[in-house]
């Protein structure tokens, strides 16, 4: 999730409400918890709720071929900020919403960094 | 000076008020911690777990510990969260883990293989004709896995251990 989080490890501050009144959206960071491992919580960006549909590089360190998906019912889509190294939505797939754990609202260490983050500037999700 | 001793009746009915809030509040905790994270009853209901459990309603109980630690296997009724709609629970058997080699019918006469990919499971309902399972949705991912079912509390004559 670099840049937005550094690699030596950042806290931040994360609310469950959101999640359970439905009231995440693309550009928002969140907490889930991982299809492939199911002890580990993973942090990555919402990007494509159901129905969304979203284009994504399929392996940016080796080409530039983008591929479009549409996402199901029920399930959401997530990438890491870092899309060169991180294992997300692209290597899984969509991701039932049930595992989402919560959603992240306020960074609070490093102290220079302290403050509210920012929606992605990076990237614009398609709807 | 009678303002005084309605001071000190308010003062005391102030403080009963607090203590029964507190053990009211107490149990309600006691009850959300019960409930969420040792066992809890539930109503199950639906065509897709016959003859284990009945069309109109059941009240079964469910532990949430053993999906924690990782204990859920083949054979175990579970709760787990639907993932085509999120408020949904649903009630299935765990027939594949991690790594298995499920075979099923897709209908009649056609039956798929697959591998269950890792962390997830296969769950499909006993009445495999009424049910919406892993052979429409696909493996389910462990996460979703909410509680294992190990006692049927409701109707009387079914009261008891759930067999595998």
């Amino acid at each position: 999730m670099i840049p937005t989080f550094n690699l030596t490890g950042d806290m931040f501050l994360a609310e469950r409400l959101s999640i359970k009144f439905g009231k995440v959206g693309p550009g928002d960071i969140v907490l889930l918890r991982s299809p492939e491992s199911p002890r580990k919580v993973m942090v990555k960006r919402l990007l494509g709720l159901e129905s969304h549909s979203v284009t994504y590089v399929v392996d940016p360190m080796n080409s530039d071929r983008c591929d479009t998906i549409v996402v199901p019912k029920g399930h959401v889509w997530v990438e890491g900020d870092n899309i060169y190294n991180s294992r997300d939505s692209r290597q899984f797939g969509p991701v039932p919403y049930s595992l989402l754990e919560g959603r992240v609202f306020c960074k609070i260490w490093p102290p220079k960094e302290f403050g509210s983050l920012m929606k992605s500037g990076m990237k614009d999700p398609d709807l | 000076m009678r303002l005084l001793s309605y001071m000190g009746q308010w003062k005391s009915a102030a403080k009963e008020v607090l203590d029964r809030t507190a053990i009211v509040a107490k149990f309600l905790c006691l009850l959300h911690v019960t409930n969420n994270y040792l066992c809890s009853p539930t109503l199950v209901y639906g065509p897709s777990m016959l003859p284990t459990l009945n069309l109109t309603g059941d009240v079964v109980l469910a532990e949430h510990v053993s999906h924690r630690i990782g204990k859920v296997g083949r054979g175990d009724l579970v709760l787990v969260r639907s993932p085509v709609d999120p408020r949904r629970i649903l009630t299935k058997r765990v027939v594949g883990m991690e790594g298995d080699t499920v075979c099923f019918y897709v209908d009649p006469m056609y039956s798929q293989t697959t591998v269950v990919p890792k962390g997830h499971v296969w769950i499909q309902g006993d009445n495999t004709y009424a049910s919406s399972d892993s052979r429409h949705f696909g493996p389910l991912p462990y996460g979703l896995i909410q509680g294992k079912v190990f006692f049927r509390v409701w109707p009387p004559d079914g009261f008891g251990t759930l067999e595998q």
